[in-house]
């Protein structure tokens, strides 16, 4: 008990010197100083509470002349009275000094003192908004009433401001810097649904209109708006994906929402990593209508795995999806599109499927299940005949390919013809020609012989805004996975670096 | 029924002494029978919160007290203003007694005791007085808090917060009034009137005029009796009373920012119809003075020319149907005194001249 007391009186010395120097906390530097140590001291006033509840209001005095001091400045604080439940353990320690019966004109003093800074406690701080109170009382409201509400638009406005900023680029020279922490943000936006909307549509604004084909850019604005980390809890999850779906079946699954969507997936799937070894929730209440199995395969990181392994998930990830899309008794794991909308947001993984096709022409049969996944992800309303047709015209432009690979008469011309002749003469549909054209594109990047002809080709295949567009946002895609993969390729890398940049540039 | 409005009636007299100096004869056991009254009411709040009847009637009831006491006068109001306050009625008494220097300190020590037990068992603080008057101190330290390091008045009036708020208060309390007396609204409108700051009050009416309709989900969320609002009618009464009032309605074009009143003329044609109107009537005030080559009026209340200006000027920049009905006003009015295009003799010609070279 000793101890303690002595540990509290240097403590007691401590904090006293604080509230001096915070004073009402009026300064940049007092506020953050006092933010700084808010909850030190909430622990300091339990401790203090502890001691005093077992004296009378003479015995405090006497063990603590000062109390007086400290009680006063911590009340003028408007830091300390707001935070958590520190209001509170101060009204107790005022309580401790009351005299139930004063016995003489020092304890009356104490009495009226404490009453006092109780009731200023209470009602402090009342002529700062005179205006509204005055107007408030007028409708027959008390401050309990109001207060909330009060509060509640208060940091709306400031969320929305501090919103502006941040995706305008800081300009703080005009005001003290304020940021809200990541808690008190998803707070808002579990209680404020329309806050939450509002942020997600705020991010694909400034998405869609500016940051188009770039996700690295992408990558560190999705970060800044929070949304990733927020989503770590299911319902905000639910809300943000929600509107993604909408997304995209508003644009009818336009590249620039897709792109998107499979950054917030893998920024939410890093947050999610990093909050807990245990997920709090089970995978379930994120993906409701998904086969909780696939879900766990789509989650697997490819980084975790030898890249000489990466077909295996994929096998299994194209066997799973095919069992679940083709089989039509299967009721309850959603159709065609909630399938390939899952799969959409681990976009990664069909795109891993085309490069190892890629890798490997000229090799051997190309694998039914990658073809099938692939078939599937550009095309997944098709019935099982189409898509058969699909995977058939895709293995014959890929042994085409490993032909002309061999062939000393390889060219930009040759190599165009293999991908955009269809074996039947007939215009392929627009999603198989660009799923062509991803092969294509890919053969560039890996195959020897593709890279001397890489611009040629691009050139011949760029014929509209909208094929460059997708040529671009490939290229961009695919850095971003090997930077995210570390895949070690060099020569492609600087290809496809240069490409870019060429591409880009002719924008 | 009765005694239940009796209790009430009792109540509100003992809510009214706990400010007076009268607590001075009070010892424990009177706070004690004070605090336990107080407990019995917010019962009755939770308890009639959701039967129809018995809240109107409580409703009205005390409604009529408080304007017998001459509520939202001079003296600030005096107690339960509604039936939603009863469910406050524990901590008014509270935050009353605490605040009343004439209370003994023996009655004092008890009333702490009663109001403030210490830490108890976690999570039992809900609804406790405890609980909330320290909620009651943070949200307020944080309002200053906010209020001193991070607010600044916001330009578009209509999007502060505080004024945000206070439009939200005031339809919030014109729908109850609303629902317990059918011509409430207008006489509680005009009994705001008459007491309570005319600039504020306007502006508040402005910025509530602006205020979203609530949408479907909202009501959900909102409404306590499942009483949903129906989107956009919110403000109806607000509206129909400031059309309906000829000294409110010069007031608030008069005194309003024009970008403000722009706002609520887009919003809501009935008021732009009569803004057009008043304009019209200030603008026939003036008359040309061909010394000085300006338009000028005779008596002090005339609004100026600049003033005059700045309005139009405002609503041409407004989306249509606005600014093609002010443009069709303004050429008819000039129309009417004789389509001049010289400056000087109409002073519609010549706001017309200044907008467009202003344009």
């Amino acid at each position: 008990m000793a101890q303690d007391s002595v540990g509290l009186s240097s403590d007691y010395q401590f904090w006293i010197q604080k509230l001096s120097v915070w004073k009402q906390a009026s300064t940049l530097e007092t506020q953050q100083d006092t933010c700084l140590y808010l909850p030190q001291f909430q622990e300091f006033l339990r401790q203090m509470y502890e001691a005093l509840k077992e004296m009378d209001s003479n015995t405090v005095i006497e063990r603590f002349p000062t109390i007086g001091q400290l009680l006063a400045k911590a009340c003028r604080n408007p830091f300390i009275l707001a935070y958590d439940e520190s209001q509170k353990i101060l009204i107790w320690c005022l309580c401790c000094l009351i005299n139930k019966d004063p016995q003489n004109s020092g304890e009356s003093q104490l009495n009226s003192w404490t009453r006092g800074l109780l009731s200023h406690i209470l009602a402090a701080f009342r002529s700062d908004i005179k205006e509204v109170d005055l107007f408030t009382q007028g409708l027959g409201y008390a401050p309990a009433d109001y207060y909330p509400g009060l509060l509640k638009n208060m940091v709306l406005s400031l969320v929305s401001e501090l919103r502006e900023n941040h995706l305008n680029g800081f300009n703080t020279q005009s005001r003290k810097k304020i940021c809200l922490p990541v808690s008190a943000v998803l707070c808002l936006w579990l209680r404020h649904l329309p806050s939450l909307e509002k942020a997600v549509l705020h991010l694909f604004e400034k998405l869609v209109s500016s940051e188009r084909n770039c996700l690295r850019r992408i990558e560190c604005f999705m970060k800044d708006s929070l949304l990733p980390e927020a989503a770590c809890h299911p319902a905000i999850f639910r809300v943000v994906d929600e509107m993604f779906r909408y997304a995209l079946l508003e644009t009818e699954g336009a590249p620039e929402v897709l792109a998107a969507m499979q950054v917030f997936t893998r920024c939410f799937v890093e947050a999610l990593e990093k909050e807990n070894q245990q997920p709090k929730f089970a995978l379930k209440t994120y993906f409701p209508y998904a086969s909780p199995s696939l879900v766990m395969v789509l989650l697997q990181r490819p980084k975790d795995i030898p890249q000489g392994l990466w077909h295996r998930p994929l096998k299994r990830i194209s066997e799973m999806l095919k069992e679940i899309v083709e089989d039509e008794t299967q009721g309850s794991s959603g159709g065609p599109f909630e399938n390939w909308f899952l799969l959409a947001h681990f976009g990664g993984w069909a795109d891993i499927a085309a490069e190892q096709l890629l890798t490997s022409v000229g090799d051997a049969e190309p694998p039914e299940a990658l073809l099938w996944l692939l078939a599937f992800s550009s095309s997944p309303g098709d019935g099982p005949q189409q898509r058969a047709q699909t995977m058939v015209e895709v293995k014959a432009v890929l042994s085409h390919l490993g032909r002309l690979l061999r062939s000393p008469t390889l060219s930009a011309g040759n190599l165009l013809a293999a991908a955009e002749e269809s074996r039947e003469g007939d215009p392929r549909p627009p999603a198989c020609q660009q799923l062509t054209r991803r092969l294509l594109l890919n053969f560039l990047l890996w195959a020897p012989g593709g890279r001397a002809m890489a611009r040629d080709v691009i050139t011949l295949m760029a014929r509209t805004d909208e094929i460059m567009h997708e040529i671009v946002g490939f290229l961009d895609q695919t850095l971003y996975r090997w930077d995210h993969l570390g895949v070690d390729a060099p020569g492609s890398r600087k290809l496809a670096r240069e490409l870019l940049a060429e591409l880009r540039g002719q924008a | 029924m009765d005694s239940l409005l009796q209790q009430l009636e009792r109540f509100s007299e003992v809510l009214a002494v706990s400010r007076t100096t009268h607590v001075s004869t009070w010892d424990a056991a009177t706070v004690r029978r004070a605090l336990q009254w107080a407990r019995y009411l917010r019962h009755v709040h939770r308890r009639f919160g959701r039967h129809a009847r018995i809240r109107k009637a409580l409703e009205r009831r005390l409604q009529n007290q408080w304007k017998q006491e001459g509520g939202s006068g001079p003296a600030p109001a005096l107690g339960l203003t509604n039936f939603q306050a009863l469910g406050h009625c524990d901590l008014l008494l509270s935050l009353r007694l605490l605040a009343n220097r004439a209370l003994g300190d023996a009655a004092f020590h008890y009333l702490l005791q009663e109001l403030f037990p210490g830490p108890g068992v976690p999570g039992a603080e809900e609804g406790t007085l405890q609980g909330s008057l320290a909620l009651l101190a943070r949200r307020r330290a944080a309002v200053h808090m906010l209020r001193s390091s991070a607010y600044r008045e916001n330009p578009v009036l209509q999007e502060d917060s505080l004024m945000k708020t206070q439009a939200e208060l005031l339809l919030e309390r014109l729908q109850e009034v609303g629902e317990a007396h059918a011509e409430g609204p207008g006489r509680f409108l005009s009994r705001l009137w008459e007491h309570l700051p005319h600039n504020n009050f306007l502006k508040v009416t402005a910025a509530a005029l602006l205020l979203p309709p609530s949408s479907p989900r909202h009501q959900e969320e909102e409404s306590e009796l499942g009483n949903p609002r129906r989107a956009g009618e919110r403000g109806r009464e607000l509206l129909h009373w400031l059309l309906g009032k000829s000294e409110v309605i010069v007031a608030f074009c008069r005194n309003l920012p024009a970008g403000l009143l722009t706002s609520v003329a887009g919003r809501h044609p009935e008021v732009s119809r009569v803004y057009l109107g008043l304009l019209t009537d200030w603008g026939r005030h003036l008359h040309y003075d061909l010394q000085k080559g300006i338009w000028i009026g005779t008596e002090s209340q005339d609004v100026p020319w600049e003033e005059l200006y700045g309005r139009f000027q405002s609503l041409c920049q407004a989306p249509p149907p606005l600014k093609d009905e002010v443009l069709t006003t303004l050429k008819s009015c000039k129309a009417q005194d004789g389509d001049f295009e010289v400056p000087g003799l109409s002073i519609w010609t010549d706001l017309l001249l200044a907008l467009e070279s202003g344009a």
